[in-house]
């Protein structure tokens, strides 16, 4: 399977998602910054007043920085789990047709997840410079924590797209488990409101540490602590590993049962 | 060439997906196997055209399957030097929404070739196709016909080192399908091999150079086409004898009359092919057993040919033939009819019937409807345009 292949699939997936409409490709653009306004403005002063009443303190736009950093990044984190997840699923009549390399097929999924998330960061990043944000020079590490993050989010889909194939609940449950994992992890409050006692257990919540990581560049201007994502690294790649050595053990199975 | 030796494949049939799952963790069966394909080997060489036959779950799709990759084997190997294409993708790869043009490049990348393969070829995927100005407009108001043009197109400039012609190829229109068939000869005597499933053992028998009868998964005739679609045949009449005990009585209802007489058995054979496929030209031999169930004076035995439209071919009856039979009350007689067949290929029936005389209207004792079926495949004959070859003598007198 080549690489040519690969981003056709990808360029394919962004076009179908607005064929047809009049704007067409411009969609892609327009929904992110739609998003991005509506975090910005609206939830800011709502969402960002409510919290002060729990003691958090923002300045002004505080609260929609602090918002945008998580819930881009777990966008990205999210739409990568389910769709490559839903993968064989969706592919189906094309995997029984034409022979396509099941491991590479899910890159397509990474690659129009990566667009879609540097054209919402490019927004926002203007969004920063508008209202005289300071950057800082660690954003010089965001694109590795982005790949950190993705290498782990596309190891899980992976995963669960092997698996999926024997136990079809896997997909729908993993829209759900998505959905409660967002509210367990602290993106659109702080962690501060939580009780201190169940504070070591968000430990445990990979996400914690990647949403934490973009906070402390983009907020905090510092470089955020390497052990835990070199660790998720690790844990990412072994995955990785592991649903590679199980889609070798169980192709045959899969390409029977697709 | 393609190369494939001992190939096997089974597919284990689980109630559900996930117990094969259960059966990993367990460690304990729970499925059963269905044997899909047993020992399969052939070679089918540069330029060649090599016929794959099976009724419906023999293999056919599955020896398909494994040779372009979508299935893996349980054992066995598969050599193939380059790439096959075929028709088997036909609108699975295109793009609805897309144009025709951007779907030759999601196609073409679709079955292995690379942009520059593609750029390289792209004018004459559109020229070949006849799509014209349409290229620009999306798949999605393309005919099935224009779909098939583009899919055939694409498939057959993929400079493959095999084509696979199935069933699909039917879809266009006779222009369109002379002119593919035109294109499959050539590429064929440039050196490609080609691999044809159909049931039309007509096209088979012209096209084929060797020939595979799938049966139950195995091969059960591998050989020049002729003999591969006489075995076909054999298999198939096996089938129909089944099928004929079960439809034994609808069929009595499709026969109607006084059943003074009765016809209890009858069959078509040819002269070579010993089955009731035969080649145009062969002779064939229909065989007709009857009984008298009152004694009867004047019976007459006679059958009527008719092609797949129902429209009458030929007809005689032993009246007209000057063979008149006389039987007592239950006895039994066997009429044979033998005639040269020079029909076109196409399938045919024969409906029989037993009636006074020459007048089936007004004494009519057993009429059956279409209670014989036959093939005419191939020919012994020079090639002749309509329904009926007609015995010509040919002499030029210079003037």
């Amino acid at each position: 399977m080549n690489t040519a292949l690969i981003f056709n699939f990808a360029r394919q997936d962004l076009k179908d998602r607005y064929a047809g409409s009049i704007l067409g490709g411009l969609w892609s653009f327009i929904m992110p910054l739609i998003n991005i306004l509506i975090f910005a403005l609206i939830f800011s002063n709502v969402m960002g007043a409510k919290l002060e009443s729990f003691g958090v303190e923002f300045a002004q736009y505080g609260y929609s920085i602090y918002l945008i950093s998580g819930i881009l990044a777990w966008n990205a984190f999210a739409a990568t789990v389910i769709r490559v997840t839903a993968i064989f699923h969706e592919k189906r009549t094309l995997i029984g047709k034409v022979n396509l390399s099941l491991r590479a097929l899910p890159l397509y999924i990474l690659l129009t997840e990566t667009f879609i998330f540097v054209v919402s960061f490019g927004f926002f990043t203007l969004f920063l410079l508008l209202i005289d944000f300071p950057l800082n020079r660690y954003w010089l590490f965001l694109p590795l924590l982005y790949l950190a993050q993705q290498l782990f989010a596309y190891a899980l889909g992976f995963l669960l797209a092997i698996l999926s194939v024997f136990i079809q609940d896997i997909k729908e449950l993993t829209g759900v488990l998505m959905q409660l994992w967002f509210w367990m992890t602290p993106i659109v409050y702080v962690i501060g409101i939580l009780p201190a006692s169940i504070r070591p257990y968000y430990n445990l919540n990979p996400m914690l540490h990647f949403i934490t990581a973009w906070r402390t560049v983009i907020i905090d201007g510092q470089l955020p602590s390497l052990l835990p994502l070199a660790t998720l690294l690790l844990f990412a790649i072994a995955l990785l590993a592991f649903g590679c050595w199980l889609l070798q053990r169980l192709e045959r199975d899969i390409r029977d049962f697709i | 060439m393609i190369h494939v030796r001992r190939l096997s494949k089974s597919f284990r049939l689980y109630r559900k997906p996930s117990d094969r799952l259960k059966e990993i963790l367990l460690r304990r069966p729970c499925h059963h196997n269905h044997q899909a394909l047993h020992n399969i080997s052939f070679t089918l060489n540069n330029g060649e055209t090599l016929g794959i036959l099976g009724q419906n779950g023999a293999g056919k799709s599955t020896l398909l399957k494994l040779l372009t990759g979508v299935l893996i084997p349980d054992s066995g190997d598969i050599q193939i030097d380059g790439r096959i294409t075929g028709l088997l993708e036909l609108g699975t790869g295109f793009d609805h929404a897309l144009t025709g043009l951007d779907n030759i490049m999601a196609n073409g990348l679709l079955i292995g070739m690379s942009r520059a393969e593609i750029l390289a070829v792209r004018e004459r995927i559109i020229e070949f196709s006849e799509l014209g100005e349409y290229i620009h407009e999306p798949v999605r108001t393309y005919s099935s016909g224009m779909v098939m043009r583009l899919a055939f197109s694409i498939a057959i400039h993929a400079s493959p080192a095999c084509f696979v012609v199935d069933e699909a190829l039917s879809v266009g229109d006779g222009h369109f399908q002379q002119k593919c068939m035109r294109r499959i000869r050539q590429f064929r005597d440039s050196g490609g091999g080609i691999i044809f499933v159909s049931h039309d053992l007509n096209a088979v028998k012209m096209l084929c150079d060797r020939a595979l009868v799938l049966d139950g998964g195995q091969i059960a005739f591998a050989g020049d086409a002729e003999g591969a679609v006489n075995h076909y045949n054999r298999i198939m009449a096996r089938l129909d004898e089944q099928e004929a005990r079960i439809q034994a009585r609808s069929r009595r209802s499709q026969s109607y009359g006084t059943l003074e007489a009765e016809i209890i058995d009858a069959h078509l054979s040819g002269e070579h092919s010993g089955c009731d496929t035969v080649a145009a030209g062969e002779r064939a031999t229909l065989s007709v057993t009857l009984r008298a169930n009152v004694p009867l004076e004047a019976l007459s035995v006679g059958f009527m040919i008719r092609d797949r439209f129902g429209q009458d071919i030929f007809g005689t009856n032993s009246f007209l033939l000057g063979e008149p039979l006389r039987l007592n009350s239950g006895e039994r007689c066997q009429t044979r009819f033998t005639l040269p067949l020079n029909l076109a290929p196409g399938k045919y029936t024969l409906t029989l019937a037993l009636h006074s005389q020459d007048n089936h209207l007004e004494h009519c004792y057993h009429w059956c409807d279409n209670l014989v079926r036959f093939e005419i495949a191939g020919s012994h004959l020079p090639l002749f345009s309509g329904i009926v070859s007609l015995p010509t003598q040919i002499r030029h007198h210079p003037l």
